[in-house]
């Protein structure tokens, strides 16, 4: 499997603490251009913290994170999302009284001006994007459902639809597979691949060790906000003491 | 009779504007301002001293109107908006207090209580709109521009922004939007707006006070939205036929005492709210969610 390419995003020594909580402690990762990373580890590990930190929701207490090696630190997360970093949430954050059309065309607009630039024919592109977007998640025939009106793998499959027409090269995954029956399940991770295929960057924070196997490039493995290993998925996977952490058999 | 049915019919058109324009950002933006009253009063204010110091048409009157509120809501979204949602209660209200204030004390332009006279009547092209059908055939036309404008900025990008705030902002910071910018807009025309509302009350009656802007006139406004159904373009408008109806209906009801009248209204208003809230949540014209809608499709 590829180690990927150039680095696009990468935290250098990052740390928060929540009042006592070292909720990530001293992390230095990194993202690949072209492969799946995987974020594994316990609950309570830091892999959303993680997120966190590197799209500017939260900001580290210490540490430096780089897009395409410059920094990003201190951006608002809006500006970070522009450059081209899209990121889902573990309670999916659906527009819930919006369509499912409106909810991807609004990930296809940018601007926060009464108008969007670019004129008829940026218009017409987005469009083609929203389209495109529909077709390729199944969701064509509930463009017109509201998504608080859609079944669980369809809000699973419209979060995704919504960071794909973004255009963003860079996708964060919050426990996207989670909860998806098997098929749907398969559907998704072909959906992946492919993206990859086209030039998409993916990391995944996911608990479903199958999974973990199916789809990684690379794992890495945090627990207690510590990155404590980081490299191919065989050798993640059958470290004996990554596993005794995983299942809860804490060494001592 | 005729004569009450035109004035029944303007300040319905009046008062649908400013509903219209709450619901702009109370409907699609969940901007819960208590402050839309002192907008009225400052298009009202505002047009009156143009017209009366100045001589000014309707046209540049309300214009002036517009964009002192514009630049005075801009003062109170900028930093209002940067905070969550409680926080623009409070300062709207807070600014609305302010207003009534400012309104009652600075006598030189306001006329204090007593409020302004013989504003002259609004002067459109050189023509003198003296009759009140004329005067509703004006506040018609405001109404019907301002329900294309806001019906053309809702269905438009802007539009979906402020929806996908009010859904779920922190997706909407996701996505790239700039929510501050976007809810600042939305205030800013929403009360450049509702500034039309009050110049075309100042000419039409040609006589303002305070009275006409205070607190309760937002909330009046509120219950239209809400009675009627955010988020909708009818809502608003049903909901201010209703609200200013009702009490005109209840005083032609033969055995009620007049003297009772405010209370029963008071009544009618609570009973409505919370009946609606029970059948109807979304409002009269509002989306009224399906039944185990929120159930369906869980793993």
């Amino acid at each position: 499997m590829s180690q990927g390419g150039e680095i696009l995003l990468e935290a250098t020594g990052v740390a928060k603490t929540f009042g006592g909580l070292k909720a990530v402690d001293d992390v230095s990762f990194s993202l690949r251009a072209g492969i799946i990373t995987t974020l594994v580890g316990p609950n309570g590990a830091g892999k959303t913290t993680l997120f966190n930190l590197m799209t500017g929701h939260l900001a580290p207490d210490r540490g430096e994170v780089t897009w395409l090696g410059k920094s990003i630190l201190g951006l608002p997360h809006w500006k970070i999302a522009r450059l081209g970093i899209g990121r889902s949430f573990q309670d999916l954050k659906l527009f819930a009284n919006m369509t499912v059309e409106e909810n991807i065309e609004t990930f296809t607009e940018r601007g926060s001006w009464l108008w969007q630039s670019g004129g008829a024919s940026a218009r017409s592109a987005r469009r083609a994007r929203v389209d495109a977007t529909l077709a390729a998640t199944g969701l064509d025939d509930k463009r017109d459902a509201r998504a608080v009106d859609l079944a669980y793998a369809e809000r699973k499959f419209l979060s995704l639809a919504r960071i794909m027409a973004s255009g963003a090269r860079l996708w964060l995954l919050d426990e996207p597979a989670s909860g998806l029956d098997r098929g749907s399940y398969e559907r998704f991770l072909s959906l992946l691949r492919n993206e990859v295929r086209e030039g998409v960057t993916i990391c995944i924070i996911e608990h479903n060790l199958d999974i973990v196997q199916g789809i990684s490039d690379r794992i890495a493995f945090l627990d207690q906000g510590r990155l404590l290993a980081e490299g191919d998925p065989k050798t993640i996977l059958s470290d004996p003491a990554l596993a005794a952490i995983y299942f809860g058999e804490r060494a001592a | 009779m005729w004569a009450y049915v035109v004035n029944l019919a303007v300040l319905i058109s009046i008062n649908a504007i400013l509903a219209v324009t709450l619901n702009f950002i109370l409907g699609y933006a969940g901007i819960f301002s208590i402050a839309h009253a002192l907008f009225f009063g400052v298009g009202a204010y505002t047009a009156t001293f143009v017209a009366m110091k100045l001589g000014a048409g309707f046209l540049s009157a309300t214009a002036a109107g517009m964009a002192l509120a514009a630049l005075i809501s801009l003062a109170l979204a900028l930093p209002a908006l940067r905070v969550r949602g409680e926080y623009f209660v409070a300062a709207s209200l807070g600014l609305q207090m302010l207003a009534i204030t400012v309104f009652t004390e600075w006598k030189s332009v306001t006329g204090g209580i007593g409020g302004l006279t013989n504003i002259p009547p609004a002067r459109i092209l050189g023509f003198e709109i003296t009759q009140p059908e004329h005067f509703l055939v004006l506040s018609l036309i405001c109404l019907i521009l301002i329900i294309l404008i806001i019906r053309a900025l809702v269905r438009s990008s802007f539009g979906r922004s402020l929806k996908a705030i009010r859904d779920d902002e922190t997706a909407a910071w996701a996505c790239g939007k700039n929510v501050a910018v976007i809810k600042t807009t939305a205030v800013v025309v929403s009360s450049a707006l509702a500034a039309v509302a009050g110049s075309l009350y100042a000419f039409y009656l040609s006589f303002i006070n305070v009275e006409s802007f205070v607190l309760e006139t937002s909330i009046q406004l509120m219950a239209m939205v809400i009675i009627g159904g955010t988020a909708t373009l009818i809502g608003p408008l049903l909901g201010t036929i209703l609200i200013l109806l009702l009490p005109a209906g209840l005083s032609y009801l033969p055995y009620l005492p007049p003297t009772e009248i405010g209370s029963i209204q008071q009544i009618a208003y609570g009973l409505a709210m919370v009946l609606l809230m029970i059948y109807r949540p979304g409002g009269l014209w509002g989306f009224q969610e399906k039944p185990k809608a929120r159930e369906s499709g869980t793993p």
